[in-house]
């Protein structure tokens, strides 16, 4: 088969472009070093959360926010797409019943006690939004290493979201193993979740302890694939409203958004090529003609009308700096914008500061075509999008999902429209 | 090589992927995950004695290798520390003998039907467990008194199919020599179809599974052997063509990368080497595969085996079988079946190897095909076993399919 | 203000302050350190951890040469838990000149270090990672020490003999009754102050001696704070330590210690002692001597750079301008015969390696300005710990993981450290410090610099009740600022993915930007 489009890159840019692109008829392979990035978040969907004051509506912030940041992978993608990217996702990620909204942030509690904006994110994880503020009582497993509620708790009943909005919080601890294992991990626990025998005794160890009107905050295990009949069922059987906190990778609602897109993106008939990094590329007149793998002995082509560049940003490997304090672009050596002078910072003192290096990535035009330094295509059938485009601070912003999301979208957009 | 190996541990960001993939450590807690016995454990190792056995549970699937995003190779690391621990250790007896397949069959296949039978005998079987370790139960292939190698030699010239414009070299490997000699036969017949010249060399184990098993020099002697007979054809510019997926990954991949052979002939093979699937789909994409398909009205099942997935070349074989009419593939999403070669084998993981397996084996007896289809010997042996539906290579459907349109 | 009283006050809680605290409580002083920060946080904390052969010296100082020898038997002897021995090889690479290297030979023969040539395929069989181009390899009894292990070690062995430490005790002033050191005063953590009268002041501040004898009023020396980079690689390249067969230089040392590798160091002229820059001219440099000796080196993950300041002697005649050119044998002052101040000596200078006989030439000095000699037993009475006299290993926490794989949490995996370990540390300890915890189980010192096991350790101080939510977010946002120092100096490659992850785990997924400390 020689696909229409090889999108480079099996992340939540890659997937979502790739699953589109299926679906608008396009025959489509994925080559991917690896499985992305998508299990080490927490599958909330982060448009904007910080400019740098907390951002209540990325609708209404989003205008501003582009004139002030030029360059921002944001700035290209239009007006129109926004909204439907969204509901797109909702639609591909039924059972995960996406909550949320551009127009208002959700505040969702993080597992160390802070509050997180989040436009849109899994019902089991809304649930947990405080931006009303409200009673939370959060259950812990001491055998869980990675989930401190009481820490959690006390840090939410010192951080209140607003004036009149009042957030009263409390662990509540599960002690022991869980099913006779000491250390169990975020996915035993989800599996175990999903055994009738092991709720069945969760249920009955909460049980006279959670008051009237308080919600239950749970790490985020509950279940592996099968997590919203479980949280209904555990809603149900305790009484009160049950939410999930990611906790550190692997984050288990990372995984099930990460299994039902490429789930997605097989049944419509995409292939995906795994564990395959891209290590040179062929090109003829302004067009890249094909890229290769490395296959461990010989090199495989993968040739194709387009191209999508989706490997993801420095933490993926998308973006690499050597020791000689060169960047590049990995898969096909596009020129990279935003890369800190010789002799100027890579980053700044404050380690939560504003570092140069978050910045980097690759220039687009309006189609999401890589642009050299004087601004001119460098690959008329190659785009960009995710974490590999210039000009933005994922975590500073609180924007990482959503750029890899709103971009990806919008650069299927692109190449069904050509 | 083996510094390249060891020294990718430093790209192990602890993201812990690798872990969430492993068949293993999601059917067992005996065995610590991926990232724990890999990066995370290797950073521990040096000359001195080894001293974590719990590495031993890793089956060497090598799932964890793919799915690094960050380039880790962590089987590879794995696979080279139990060697350590082995050859400190001894290696068992028994691990001796299931690693050795071709010598096991030449004894075997002159008296093909006794030793099957024998090892059909639960009586017998329980006492190989006591004695051997091989669990009772573990799927043990049936011996052919006709060995493939045999056949070929046998088959008049007139069989062969009309003119020739290539050549290609068949890698048949031991699964096909001594136990699925007619999975051979078709391979060759499917690509005479495709206007091949097949030559079948003489050729012997691979090492493959003295390697999984810890015994690097012995599979060492093996590989290279078999990487003298066939450099000549590689070097000639022949492809090889093979229908196991596991023996032609240790020529393209293991062998240099775990066992840290470098020498010339293992590279010129090691580059011809080709997965038959991955050979046709070349074709086709270059518009010259014969695409004359009868009718198969089947829905069938495909798993792509761990070691299918570590050639790093998609799934040719679901490219080739949907051009097959009313056949409907069922691309499986669970990831392993849990025999690992001859991990399952063993009496002390047979059980975990049928765990790691059950999601497989459910979601196929789910579907209530009456045949299922899977690239690797040993798993096709292991999914048949565990669900009772018999599993076949894809090439055979292909066949099949020729088969039906002429 | 609170009044402690002392026989022996000592002053710096370096390897030399706790060296000089257990003699003087083995030979029957009630002693007392203080040490402005934590134990082992100045100078001896930031070394390489080479546990000296004296090959190093042997061309240049033969009586350091011997000295480190000498000391390095007797460490063996004493500590041998904070010790693997990992032997040592002087290598003659492309770049150096190979008449040193029988230069060398003869040093060592002189000095009494057992020196053997060993054929350059057998030392690149034993260390495949080593350079093919290296021409000589000449085998010494080097070693890899653990400094934070053997100062600790020292201070429990004081306090086994009546002694006591008390880190974060700043000393603002030295107490003078007329030509008479009495003690100190000093500033606790809190910022209180403390008044120690002592019948004796041993000045054992290493690079800051001379502050501290300017407090007691005597001068005349000034110590030029020599400042050395090291970066620590994040997995062992080799398992022998790796010198240039050449005379001292930078970039000369590679040194397997624990589960990484340090490469060292540079020697830049400071005016201060706690000028801890890292100049990024200097992280080339260093990556590029790796090379010579690493082929590849510069692809390794670089896990963590640092600068420690040697403090090397100067009196107010000596001419030199280069520091290197300065004598590294320790100095000791006594204050009654140069400023004819009573009770107070100074010691400085030296090496880690020679520590213990710096401690027990100070107390000799102090036994005989007071007319009141003992014999000195440190040589002879192990540390706690090492009474076995078996060698650190590298596989030993592998190995004691796999004994409690099934009933212990594993909290730092890069590190192995499991829950009992950490809680038990945080109770012993008393410090609500996770960088004190760092240095005192290698805590958040693996790749992943603490992104993942510092939340779970910041969860864990704060489920043992001893501070409140505000200080366990303040100590793990101080832990990871306080990393972040010696991190972004050097990040490239796999640590800079790193660092990008745990930038991930900390904003993203945690949002502790956003918490109150």
């Amino acid at each position: 088969m020689t696909p229409d489009t090889v999108v480079i890159g099996a992340g939540l840019a890659g997937l979502t472009c790739a699953l589109r692109l299926t679906e608008g008829g396009c025959k489509v392979a994925v080559v991917a070093a690896g499985a992305g990035s998508l299990h080490l978040g927490g599958a909330t969907i982060d448009i904007l959360g910080y400019d740098p004051a907390v951002v209540t509506s990325p609708a209404a912030a989003l205008g501003s926010f582009i004139r002030s940041h030029p360059g921002h992978p944001y700035m290209r993608v239009a007006p129109s797409l926004w909204a439907g990217a969204l509901e797109w996702l909702r639609a591909r990620c039924e059972p995960l019943q996406l909550t949320g909204s551009l127009d208002e942030n959700l505040m969702l509690p993080t597992a160390a006690g802070a509050l997180k904006p989040s436009a849109l994110a899994p019902r089991s994880l809304a649930a947990g939004d405080l931006g009303s503020g409200g009673k939370l009582a959060l259950v812990s497993f001491s055998a869980l290493k990675d989930f401190y509620p009481r820490l959690a708790a006390a840090n939410l009943n010192r951080a209140q979201p607003g004036p009149t909005e009042r957030v009263e919080a409390r662990a509540i601890d599960l002690h022991g193993t869980v099913a006779g294992e000491a250390d169990p991990g975020t996915l035993r626990l989800a599996r175990a979740f999903e055994e009738a025998a092991f709720r069945d005794e969760i249920v009955a160890r909460l049980k006279g302890r959670i008051e009237p009107g308080e919600r239950v905050g749970f790490p985020a295990v509950l279940g592996l694939h099968r997590s919203p009949e479980v949280v209904a069922e555990l809603a149900e059987r305790i009484g009160e409203a049950v939410f999930e906190i990611p906790t550190l990778p692997p984050s288990i609602p990372g995984m099930r958004l990460h299994a039902l897109l490429n789930r997605a993106l097989r049944k419509a008939g995409g292939r995906v090529v795994m564990g395959a990094s891209v290590v040179s590329s062929a090109s003829h007149n302004g067009r890249l003609e094909a890229v290769s793998t490395d296959t461990g002995s010989r090199r495989s082509s993968h040739g194709a009308r387009d191209f999508v560049v989706a490997t993801g940003g420095v933490s993926a490997g998308g973006v690499t700096l050597d020791s000689s304090w060169r960047f590049k672009e990995s898969a096909l050596d596009l020129p990279l914008a935003g890369v800190p002078p010789p002799g100027t910072e890579r980053f700044c003192a404050d380690v939560f500061g504003s570092h140069p290096v978050s910045r980097v990535g690759v220039a687009v035009d309006e189609e999401w075509r890589p642009l050299d330094a004087d601004g001119r295509v460098v690959y008329n059938n190659v785009r960009v999008c995710g974490a590999t485009l210039a000009g933005a601070e994922p975590h500073k912003e609180m924007s990482g999902n959503g750029i890899s999301l709103v971009t990806g979208y919008a650069v299927a957009d692109a190449i069904l429209r050509s | 090589m083996t510094i390249d190996i060891r020294a990718s541990l430093d790209h192990c960001v602890k993201c812990t992927i690798c872990e969430t993939h492993c068949p293993v450590s999601a059917a067992t807690p005996l065995f610590p995950g991926p990232k724990y016995v890999g990066p995370q454990a290797e950073r521990f190792r040096s000359e001195e004695a080894s001293v974590d056995d719990s590495l031993d549970y890793c089956s060497g699937c090598g799932i964890c290798s793919q799915v690094c995003p960050q380039g880790v190779k962590i089987a590879e690391i794995n696979s080279r520390a139990r060697a350590r621990m082995k050859a400190q250790r001894g290696v068992p007896l028994r691990d001796r003998v299931i690693a050795r397949p071709s010598v096991s069959a030449r004894l075997a296949t002159p008296v093909a039907p006794l030793a099957n039978a024998a090892l059909a005998n639960p009586v017998l079987r329980c006492l190989v467990e006591a004695v051997m370790g091989v669990h009772r139960k573990a799927p043990l292939p049936r011996f052919t008194s006709r060995p493939f190698q045999t056949r070929q030699r046998q088959r008049s010239a007139a069989d062969s199919f009309r003119a020739k414009s290539a050549k290609v070299v068949y890698f048949h490997g031991c699964g096909v020599n001594f136990f699925e000699p007619r999975l051979g036969e078709m391979a060759v017949a499917v690509l005479e179809r495709n206007g091949f010249e097949v030559i079948v060399p003489p050729q012997d184990c691979c090492g493959l599974p003295l390697q999984s098993n810890g015994l690097f020099s012995e599979a060492r002697t093996y590989v290279r052997r078999l990487a003298s007979n066939l450099a000549p054809y590689a070097r000639a510019g022949l492809p090889i063509v093979s229908t196991s997926t596991s023996c032609s990954l240790m020529l393209k991949r293991e062998a240099h990368e775990i066992l840290g052979e470098d020498s010339e002939e293992l590279a010129v093979v090691s580059e011809q080497m080709f997965d038959i699937c991955e050979l046709l789909a070349d074709l086709l994409g270059r518009g010259e595969l014969d695409r004359r398909f009868g009718e198969v009205s089947l829905t069938v099942p495909y798993h792509a085996p761990c070691q299918q997935r570590g050639h790093g070349i998609g799934s040719p074989a679901l490219d080739l079988l949907e051009l097959i009419p009313g056949l409907e593939v069922v691309e499986q999403e669970a990831q392993c079946c849990g025999i690992a070669g001859t991990y399952g084998l063993k009496k002390e993981k047979y059980d975990i190897a049928m765990a790691v397996g059950r999601p497989l084996f459910e979601s196929i007896s789910e579907l209530g095909a009456s045949i299922a289809a899977c690239d690797s010997e040993t798993c096709r042996w292991q999914i048949a076993h565990a669900t009772g539906v018999p599993v076949v290579h894809p090439i055979e459907l292909l066949h099949r399919a020729y088969v039906g349109e002429q | 203000m609170k009044t402690i009283e002392a026989e022996v006050l000592v002053i710096g809680g370096g390897a030399t302050g706790a060296g000089v605290l257990r003699d003087v409580c083995m030979r029957g002083y009630g002693g007392l350190l203080v040490e402005r920060s934590d134990l082992a946080t100045g100078t001896s904390g930031r070394f390489h951890g080479l546990l000296h052969s004296g090959g190093r010296y042997a061309v240049k100082d033969p009586s350091s040469a011997k000295e480190c020898m000498d000391e390095n038997r007797v460490l063996r002897r004493i500590a041998a838990d904070c010790i693997e021995d990992t032997s040592g090889y002087f290598v003659t690479t492309e770049k150096d000149d190979p008449s040193y290297s029988d230069l060398f030979v003869d040093g060592c023969r002189r000095a009494g270090i057992p020196v053997e040539e060993i054929s350059v395929s057998a030392a690149l069989n034993a260390e495949p990672r080593l350079s093919p181009r290296i021409s000589r390899v000449l085998q010494v009894p080097d070693a890899a020490i653990d400094a934070w292990k053997t100062v600790w070690g020292c201070v429990r062995s004081a306090s086994d003999h009546g002694g006591r430490a008390l880190p974060y005790h700043k000393v603002t002033g030295i107490l003078r009754e007329g030509d008479i050191v009495v003690g100190a005063v000093v500033e606790d953590r809190a910022g209180d102050e403390v008044r120690i009268r002592a019948g004796f002041t041993i000045n054992a501040s290493g690079a800051w001696a001379a502050q501290i004898a300017a407090l007691a009023g005597c001068g005349g020396f000034t110590i030029l704070p020599g400042r050395g980079i090291m970066i620590a690689m994040g997995h062992r390249l080799v398992d022998t330590v790796i010198n240039r067969c050449q005379m001292p230089t930078d970039g000369d040392i590679l040194v397997p210690i624990r589960t990484v590798s340090v490469i060292g160091t540079t020697d830049e002229e400071a005016s201060d002692p706690d000028d801890l820059r890292i100049l990024q001219d200097e992280v080339d440099r260093m990556l590029a001597d790796g090379e010579t000796l690493v082929p590849g080196f510069r692809q390794v993950r670089a896990l963590r750079v640092w600068a420690g300041v040697r403090p090397l002697f100067k009196d107010e005649k000596a001419e030199s301008s280069s520091t290197r050119e300065v004598s590294r044998s320790h100095r000791l002052l006594d204050h009654h015969d140069r400023d004819g101040v009573e009770g107070f000596i100074t010691i400085t200078g030296g090496k880690f390696t020679t520590f213990r006989r710096m401690a027990q030439d100070s107390v000799d000095i102090m036994g005989a300005q007071l007319k009141d000699e003992r014999a000195c037993h440190t040589h002879e009475e192990a540390l706690p710990d090492s009474e076995e006299r078996t060698y650190y290993k590298l596989g030993s926490r592998l190995a004691a993981r796999e004994e409690r794989l099934h009933d212990e949490q594993i909290i730092c995996e890069c590190e192995l450290i499991g829950r009992r370990a950490l809680e038990n540390a945080m109770q012993r300890r008393g410090s609500s410090d996770l960088d004190d915890i760092r240095r005192t189980l290698r805590l958040g010192m693996g790749p992943c610099q603490g992104g993942f096991c510092i939340y779970r350790s910041a969860g864990i101080l704060h489920s043992l009740q001893r501070i409140d939510a505000a200080s366990a977010t303040a100590s793990l946002r101080d832990f990871l600022q306080e990393r972040w120092k010696g991190l972004h100096p050097i990040l490239y490659g796999d640590g800079l993915r790193q660092a990008r992850l745990d930038d991930w785990i900390f904003q993203g997924l945690l949002n502790v930007e956003q918490l109150q400390s």
